[in-house]
């Protein structure tokens, strides 16, 4: 997949000052969220939650068993102890609501015990109603990880006001959130092995549907060198072969 | 600001959305909101094979897809780093960009797309791209973007499970999508055979059929499709 597209071929397509404005760094950044602890992670959480008027929020990993599924509290408004909200989702007899919420990609959401309505008409259309699980009412975002964990970030409160706008920037904050949370925690459980640049390269090559042949022909390498490369990439993945090999490093975001 | 245009609206429609017409008005709707000239929500076609793509909505003219081609496309979903939903928005340029080829580059700038961004759906279990582009340079709003992308979701995955659209998209038998799971975590042949208690060639058919309908080279390819699709 290499092109030999050289800074003249752009400059006759677009012309110079339009190729001189790309070269520029872009000026408007949008934020960039930094979480470094699981501190940080309750911070921006509660930002979010300060988004939606929310009184609580609490953050899930999504633990499947075979057909149930069950929720396990990572972090809530009571950092670093644990709230009655993560308490009592996370109990046995809510399965049933965490089951419908991970089912799911759009919020779902609940009226609570006097069943109030706080989602605009604007927003309804994208949540699903709920069973309260319950009394207080609150929304629940699915999030997920790429090829990886999956997650629920709640929010409940009496006085929550949620229109299109602010769910979708929630639900998307929750993403972010949760994206940084569970690599966090990957992170914590094993060190990133140190695979090597060319090695990532003939996985990637691998994941393309090369032969050992083909890589060392596209990289200039021996077929032997190709071969160690591969191997050593298995070793250091912990895998067993090298099809297993492109297949955690794809799932664990180290190749495409 | 423009959220405002978005609101208004979306207040005329209720319920989900179940045809292809209310997705494209609401495409169209948050194209306004972010600033973007066109958009196309796409599929990648795995059963028919590589470097396809099946296009669920767009607004592009008709030439612009004729001379840019699936191919073109499928080249941005592959290689212009689409970012998934909460991800920060980035943008593509089309002149600029090292996949693309002399003639799709002068394609895309001849129909007016001077800057894209992709983004990556994660709806109905499976994964479907939105791209959104725009005439000039840094017209299209990130910030609006990112919001935006899930809307886009939303819509999608309402659609999806409304028509079963998702369906296609996963050519795989279940049989044929069990034993592949088992081969990306390492087994071999007999070690999946003596799993799903069929015989080694079962498994051996099963995985055949499986890189023909990806149209992969191999196992290896074939597993890296499936994971990049979202099947297993």
């Amino acid at each position: 997949m290499l092109h030999d597209m050289t800074a003249p071929v752009e400059a006759e397509i677009l012309g110079d000052e339009a190729v001189a404005a790309w070269a520029a760094p872009l000026t408007v950044e949008p934020e960039i969220e930094e979480i470094s602890s699981l501190s940080d992670a309750v911070r921006l959480c509660l930002r979010i939650s300060g988004l939606l008027r929310a009184d609580a929020f609490s953050l899930f990993f999504i633990v499947s068993q075979g057909d149930a599924a069950r929720l396990a509290p990572v972090f809530d408004t009571s950092y670093p102890g644990i709230s009655s909200l993560s308490r009592m989702l996370s109990a046995r007899d809510t399965e049933r609501f965490a089951l419908s919420a991970c089912k799911s990609d759009q919020p779902v959401w609940w009226g609570g015990r006097d069943g109030r309505d706080f989602l605009s008409a604007s927003a309804l259309p994208w949540a699903a109603e709920v069973a309260s699980p319950i009394e207080q009412a609150g929304i629940a975002f699915p999030v997920s990880q790429e090829r990886g964990r999956t997650g629920l970030v709640v929010f409940s409160g009496s006085a929550m006001n949620v229109d299109e706008t602010h769910l979708c920037e929630a639900h998307s904050r929750c993403f972010s959130l949760f994206a940084h949370v569970a690599r966090q925690r990957v992170q914590d459980c094993a060190k990133k092995p140190n695979v090597s640049k060319r090695e990532l390269e003939c996985l990637r090559l691998t994941a393309d549907g090369l032969t050992s042949d083909d890589i060392a022909t596209s990289l200039g390498l021996s077929v032997h060198t190709a071969n160690q490369y591969l191997t050593n990439s298995t070793q250091k993945l912990n895998a067993v072969n090298r099809i297993h090999a492109v297949a955690k490093a794809m799932r664990s975001g180290l190749i495409d | 600001m423009n959220a405002i245009a978005i609101t208004s609206q979306m207040q005329v429609r209720q319920g989900p959305i179940t045809m292809r017409s209310e997705l494209a008005s609401l495409m169209a709707s948050v194209c306004a909101d972010i600033h973007a000239d066109r958009y196309m929500l796409v599929h990648p076609s795995v059963e028919r094979g590589p470097k396809s793509v099946r296009i669920i909505t767009s607004n592009w003219i008709f030439d612009a897809l004729e001379d840019f081609g699936s191919v073109g496309i499928a080249s941005i979903i592959e290689n212009g780093h689409p970012s998934g939903p909460g991800a920060t928005p980035r943008a593509l340029a089309p002149a600029t960009a090292p996949f693309l080829s002399k003639e799709e580059k002068r394609a895309l700038l001849h129909h007016g797309h001077g800057e894209l961004y992709c983004q990556k759906l994660i709806a109905g279990g499976t994964v479907s791209f939105a791209i959104f582009s725009a005439a000039a340079a840094r017209c299209i709003d990130p910030l609006a973007l990112r919001r935006g992308h899930m809307m886009c979701s939303y819509a999608v995955s309402q659609y999806f499970s409304a028509t079963g659209a998702q369906e296609s998209n996963d050519p795989l038998s279940e049989r044929e999508r069990e034993c592949l799971l088992w081969v990306s975590e390492g087994k071999t042949t007999d070690e999946v055979a003596l799993i799903l208690g069929v015989s080694s060639n079962t498994v051996n058919s099963y995985i055949a059929n499986a890189i023909q309908k990806f149209g992969a080279n191999n196992r290896a390819m074939a597993i890296a499709t499936a994971i990049r699709s979202g099947i297993i």
